[in-house]
């Protein structure tokens, strides 16, 4: 346990936790895009930035990125002063220059009070803001089937060489994270297309319901170690089957003891 | 573990108490259609109460590719960190038993907490169908 100063507020926190997590379980809300517990913090969208200090420091501060910084003993940390509204306003305002169309965006920059860029917007814009959450959740899956590719404002997330990428499983963990929905995928009867690739969705053998991608499952057999025919019927039809094997049991030992 | 939860389905009489009271204590808007407690129907007037068996070799901790899902050794309740959650419904789909669920209303994996130590449904069980007892160790 390490204390820290949050707001004037001195509060514990575990050590080794980032200061992110301290913050906001103080019931303090800070916006960030690109954080996710899952993933390993890489700081991209600068947005949860606060300031710290210490007694010793005589006045001096400093500026950081809180996903990125672990907690230490003694830290002063304040989250809302002037200086960093300021700070998250420019940022708000570049992103916003980037991706005028995401709501997400857009939202948050009304709570700092912008509704329209000062920069010039980008020509056919994305909601892409480049902030590596969906590379980083398949580098945890351990597929790394999407990755950055080209150089400066040309820059993309993609699979390999634009095509359908051959190591996705289909299992949405990128889209589901990507904070922006930029990352589009559908689902048409037992068929899900995502990063133009074909998947065949399991049915449930007795209701039809499809449920996960084939090669999700077969990826989850393999490195899991689990039996395949969990993934056979949907959760539904798993919740009867159930009930009624218990229920057999049931009316078996109510036989005997009759 | 040293407290295990335990469904005795011959005592079960089918009054739906249980999955009203985790709704109240549990889901957004306290429909007992998005409780985590089904009491199913095998034969007329039968019924098995079906929740989560926090099983110590579970299935939806072993598919969880992110460490969403660990067991709180307090309380032996597999509990879910919605944080860590991306919703890649791998426990719904991997669960033998189909206890870990999807809301598609709410967007989150809904999955049995044991309610913190003291589960509601087992409070609210008239005929004491459902058990929640300290076990030897």
């Amino acid at each position: 346990m390490v204390h820290i100063t949050i707001n004037g507020k001195v509060v514990k926190a575990r050590e080794g936790e980032m200061l992110l997590a301290a913050i906001r379980r103080q019931g303090i809300d800070i916006p960030a895009l690109c954080h996710h517990e899952a993933v390993e913090p890489t700081g991209n969208c600068r947005l949860c930035m606060v300031e710290i200090t210490r007694e010793q420091w005589q006045g001096w501060k400093k500026y950081v990125t809180s996903c990125l910084y672990p907690v230490e003993e003694g830290l002063i940390v304040s989250t809302h002063t002037p200086e960093l509204i300021e700070i998250r306003k420019n940022l708000l305002d570049l992103q916003l220059a980037r991706c005028p169309n995401s709501e997400v965006i857009q939202q948050m920059a009304e709570e700092y009070g912008l509704t329209k860029s000062s920069y010039e917007s980008r020509p056919d814009a994305d909601n892409c803001i480049m902030c590596y959450a969906c590379t980083r959740i398949c580098e945890v899956l351990g597929k790394n089937a999407i990755s950055a590719a080209g150089r400066g404002h040309d820059k993309i997330i993609t699979p390999p060489f634009g095509e359908p990428p051959p190591d996705c499983i289909g299992c949405l963990a990128c889209a589901q994270i990507c904070p922006t929905d930029v990352i589009l995928w559908t689902d048409d009867n037992t068929v899900r297309t995502i990063w133009d690739k074909k998947f065949d969705l399991i049915s449930c053998s007795q209701c039809g319901k499809t449920t996960i991608t084939r090669d999700f499952a077969d990826y989850l057999i393999e490195t899991r170690n689990l039996p395949r025919e969990y993934f056979d019927t949907c959760d539904e039809c798993k919740r009867k089957n159930l009930a009624h094997k218990m229920g057999d049991i049931v009316t078996a030992v109510e036989e005997v003891t009759l | 573990m040293k407290y295990r939860f335990q469904i005795i389905p011959s005592l079960c009489i089918g009054c739906r108490t249980c999955e009203l009271a985790c709704a109240f204590s549990h889901a957004h808007d306290k429909k007992p259609g998005r409780s985590r407690i089904y009491p199913i129907a095998y034969a007329p007037d039968k019924y098995v109460p079906v929740a989560c068996l926090q099983c110590d070799d579970a299935a939806c901790v072993k598919s969880c590719l992110f460490n969403a899902l660990r067991r709180n050794d307090e309380t032996g309740a597999i509990e879910l960190d919605k944080e860590r959650c991306v919703k890649c419904m791998a426990c719904v789909a991997a669960c033998p038993f189909g206890c870990a669920l999807f809301d598609d209303v709410h967007d989150e994996v809904v999955k049995c907490d044991i309610c913190e130590g003291t589960p509601a449904c087992v409070q609210f069980c008239p005929t004491k169908a459902l058990v929640y007892e300290k076990i030897p160790v």
